[in-house]
């Protein structure tokens, strides 16, 4: 990660939308791994990896192989993916995984 | 008449019989109930992501994740699910037999999941582009090989078996493309178009759209696949309950066997006392 990319990722962490919480869902066809609020989502995609924190745009991507974080209010929880597809819409965030 | 003992011994291994059965019925049934709760599970999946295809396509051409640019094969692609091994009664002929009906070599390649399907094709003397063995886990089912395939052909039609109840399995033909406008029968209609103007996408919508149409006909293949283990599970607790009940029916008929033999034993040897009691007081009279 370049100086520049940290300096962003440590302003984005900073904004007052860090402390406000989405809500993320992240399942698979047959299970589901992470079903409550959380104040941010990181990931890797073909750009790199990225964060997404309440009142984020819009946004589909697909996602490269990468362990996946969501921080919730009772801690980190850290998913390892094969691949996937992440759906961010109105502070919900969902990622399908093993499509 | 068989002696007490040898009755006693066919009527402990039969014993064993009533138990492997009661234990195989116990398996499949276990087994329906986990492919059940699977099938609900994908299919909630499945619904939110025709939820997000259905938004993001304007038109309604399903392109099987395929580009413009691709040129597939002018053939049908059938794909016959059948099962790994026997228990699976005479479906899977039935299944084979309403395939053929449909095959031209000229129009259609066939690809066979499951051993006895690849026999019964072989034995036929019909030519198969590809056999794949039937998973044998449940879950997470790898239908990527399969994909690649369907992706190459103009269409795809599946023949497999389904579950219609515990004593009841059926036969079906589907074209894969209607087997994913079906799953999505449940999801919700769509109720905004997505587009560039109002979301970003990574690394393309284009992208996006294929993918997903790929997805969808990995999971609508897969629950295909569960479908028909459903069926085959299905048929092979049908087929341990009808041994169980016969294997008991015998074992109440030995049961009665045994205690006749030892009756006949017990009357013979009264019969013997009795013609010597008979006889010694004969020869004391005389």
């Amino acid at each position: 990660m370049s100086e520049e990319d940290i300096v962003l990722e440590k302003m984005a962490l900073s904004s007052p939308s860090k402390n406000r919480l989405i809500h993320v869902k992240v399942y698979s066809p047959y299970k589901t791994y992470f079903d409550e609020e959380a104040f941010s989502v990181s990931a890797e995609n073909d750009t790199g990896p990225f964060d997404v924190l309440a009142s984020h745009h819009n946004f589909i991507t697909l996602l490269n192989p990468c362990e996946l974080v969501v921080r919730a209010p009772d801690g980190e929880e850290r998913i390892r993916i094969s691949r996937g597809l992440m759906h961010v819409k109105a502070d919900q965030i969902i990622v399908f995984l093993d499509i | 008449m068989k002696r007490p003992q040898d009755i006693a011994r066919d009527q402990r291994s039969m014993a064993t019989i009533v138990q492997l059965t009661g234990a195989f019925e116990g398996i499949a049934s276990m087994r329906i109930s986990q492919i059940k709760t699977q099938v609900l599970q994908a299919q909630n999946f499945f619904d939110e992501l025709w939820h997000i295809y259905t938004q993001l396509r304007v038109d309604s051409l399903f392109r099987f994740g395929r580009s413009e640019k691709d040129t597939p094969i002018n053939k049908e692609l059938f794909i016959a699910i059948t099962a790994e091994g026997g228990f699976s009664g005479d479906i899977d002929q039935k299944l084979i037999g309403s395939m053929l009906e449909h095959y031209d070599p000229a129009k259609q390649d066939i690809i066979v999941i499951g051993h006895h399907g690849a026999i019964q094709l072989a034995q036929r003397g019909i030519s198969f582009k590809k056999y794949y063995k039937l998973p044998e886990k449940d879950q997470n089912i790898n239908v990527d090989p399969l994909i690649k395939h369907v992706r190459e052909y103009r269409e795809t039609s599946v023949f497999y078996q389904t579950y219609v109840s515990l004593m009841v399995q059926d036969i079906k033909r589907i074209d894969l493309k209607v087997a994913v406008e079906q799953q999505a029968k449940t999801a919700k209609a769509k109720d905004e178009i997505i587009s560039d103007a109002n979301y970003i996408f990574e690394p393309s919508a284009y992208a996006v759209v294929a993918h997903l149409e790929r997805s969808m006909l990995q999971i609508a293949l897969s629950q295909l696949i569960l479908d028909s283990k459903l069926a085959q599970y299905a048929s092979r607790f049908r087929a341990m309950s009808v041994a169980s009940e016969l294997v008991n029916h015998s074992l109440g008929d030995l049961r009665l066997s045994f205690y006749r033999a030892k009756r006949s034993i017990a009357d013979e040897r009264l019969k013997e006392i009795i013609t010597g009691v008979k006889k010694s007081s004969g020869s004391e009279s005389i």
